[in-house]
């Protein structure tokens, strides 16, 4: 355990000097929340756009807290898949990595510390622009702090769990890598109703939707935080039950994202893709 | 002896000079950009579909706020121009950055042509490409989001279809210029410049609804101006233009044109710069 905190350890610091050594640390401040704050200020126009023309404004808030934790999953997940490509594509290290005492997965872990804790500060500024700009209200009335906690706690092992997966997949698949990770970033903003409920989607793809953990993340956050979801879907879902359902879809994806990703990478390994790179 | 057609062969090819070089050298760089991204087809996924993913989702947060149906339009040819801003600053802006990472960008500066006319051979065939990816953004508007455009002036839509498209790739010429300095900033600065950019153009709401910054993005962002120009065109009242629309156009056109000059003045200094630092062949800074 002691030797895998060390590397842990190592691991984190050499991605925190990949992430952040390309500027100063203002700088770099800056460009960690201008993405995140701009995707929210976006809904915040289509707030103020939509104005008093809109049938049901109160559902802004929880598109807004969704939005802001998804986050993780474009910092986190995607990032993992990211760093995939900047080692193996653009600094050509990826090999060294490999064979390093730290190993990729432990490597990978690392990274997805320092990109959660790039995430923690999207999180908290957008929620607190939501709060200053909009007037929106965190927690609300209503809201239930315990499961609350463990639903953060359950989302993030999710992300980072699916990050493996993008991760494993990113080496096994060099020249689609970066398609991939734009395509899962796009595709889970749509699938898990991160500013929309579920419900609007065509019904085969709400049973995609179903399958993963962030729909019931995002959904399990609102209700925790505001005291309503957004879905009528799974609005009729009891609190006990939509804990449980984000519990099982986390377990397998970690599970996934553990056994996948050995997969995947012993797969790379064999066709020899490893340090196949294909871009530069 | 030498034979005459050993000398036919070996006399030194007639060499093209002036406007023809920079013709031939602007076609042939067209034609490598549409040839190039039409042979990988990942990319075609990426620049054709998840653009039109992305507003997909605006368009459903339109739907479950109970806005008007005539909000979803807007945030329609928002996503469709995304994809042309999107070719602008990865397809443009850091086009020099991924020719210095493959250790091509020497041949750029070693051609007998000048880097303006491969640089917009490099725009022609972007905007070419984007617009034909487009239709999938414009099928689902029309057949999925059941958009309706009625009576379209056709020449006032051409006019400032083309004259946006002018204005943006200058821009992203003037950007590509700038990232001959760069290394890893090139990579951070797309990024940066993506969803900043659709917040203050209004890329998926009106850009009237941002109050003063809307007026200063419109005089700032060639994007800003162009989409509320064409939604204009295209959607008449439900556009919620901002200013006037041969007001607009007059503005594009002073953008197109001022980006075209600083683009070429930036090249000049930048590439000077570039060579007097030695970045210009510096690999993963």
């Amino acid at each position: 355990m002691r030797t895998f905190v060390t590397r842990l350890r190592s691991a984190t610091w050499l991605g925190w000097q990949l992430d952040s050594n390309w500027t100063d640390p203002f700088l770099f401040l800056v460009y960690t929340v201008l993405r995140p704050l701009a995707t929210g200020l976006i809904l915040a126009g289509i707030f103020w756009a939509v104005g008093s023309r809109a049938r049901t404004p109160e559902a802004f808030a929880g598109f807004w807290l969704a939005n802001a934790f998804h986050n993780f999953v474009n910092q986190a997940l995607v990032g993992m898949g990211y760093a995939v490509v900047e080692e193996r594509e653009e600094y050509e290290t990826l090999k060294f990595v490999v064979v390093s005492p730290v190993g990729m997965f432990t490597y990978l872990a690392g990274r997805a510390v320092v990109k959660l804790a790039m995430a923690v500060i999207g999180v908290v500024m957008l929620l607190a622009i939501g709060a200053w700009l909009l007037h929106l209200r965190w927690p609300a009335t209503g809201a239930h702090l315990g499961p609350l906690a463990l639903t953060l706690a359950l989302g993030v092992a999710a992300t980072v769990s699916s990050g493996f997966l993008v991760a494993g997949l990113g080496l096994s698949m060099p020249r689609a890598a970066i398609n991939v990770n734009e395509g899962i970033m796009v595709g889970l903003y749509l699938l898990c109703g991160v500013i929309f409920p579920i419900d609007l989607l065509p019904r085969a793809l709400q049973n995609v939707s179903l399958a993963l953990p962030f729909t019931y993340w995002y959904e399990a956050l609102r209700r925790f935080t505001l005291g309503h979801g957004a879905s009528a879907r799974l609005g009729a879902w009891s609190d006990g039950t939509l804990l449980a359902a984000l519990a099982a879809s986390t377990l397998a994806f970690v599970l996934l994202g553990r056994y996948g990703y050995l997969a995947l990478e012993r797969r790379a390994r064999r066709l020899g893709r490893l340090d196949q790179t294909t871009l530069f | 002896m030498t034979a005459p057609d050993d000398l036919a062969r070996d006399a030194p090819p007639q060499r093209t000079r002036g406007f023809m070089l920079e013709w031939r050298a602007m076609t042939a760089r067209t034609y490598v950009r549409i040839v190039g991204s039409l042979r990988e087809p990942a990319w075609i996924f990426t620049d054709a579909v998840l653009p039109s993913l992305g507003m997909c989702s605006y368009v459903l947060m339109y739907r479950a706020l109970g806005a008007p149906r005539s909000y979803e339009a807007v945030a329609v040819v928002g996503g469709i121009l995304s994809a042309f801003w999107l070719n602008v600053l990865w397809g443009m802006g850091a086009q020099l950055y991924w020719e210095k990472q493959q250790g091509q960008l020497q041949l750029y500066f070693a051609a007998p042509c000048s880097r303006m006319a491969i640089l917009t051979g490099m725009a022609l065939g972007g905007v070419l490409t984007t617009t034909l990816r487009s239709i999938v953004g414009v099928s689902l508007g029309l057949w999925v989001f059941h958009v309706r455009v009625t009576a379209v002036d056709v020449g006032a839509l051409a006019l400032v279809f083309v004259i946006t498209m002018t204005a943006l790739y200058a821009l992203g010429m003037t950007l590509s210029s700038l990232f001959l300095l760069y290394g890893r900033e090139a990579w951070h600065v797309c990024n940066a410049l993506t969803e900043p950019v659709y917040f203050v153009s209004g890329l998926f709401f009106p850009i009237r609804a941002l109050g003063t910054l809307g007026y200063v993005s419109a005089a700032l962002v060639p994007l800003a101006l162009g989409l509320d120009a064409l939604r204009q065109v295209l959607l008449h009242g439900a556009a919620r233009g901002l200013l006037p629309l041969p007001i607009e156009i007059g503005g594009l056109f002073v953008f197109a044109v001022a980006f075209l000059f600083l683009a070429r003045f930036a090249l000049e200094r930048l590439e000077a710069l570039s060579k007097h630092e030695g970045r210009l062949t510096l690999r993963s800074q």
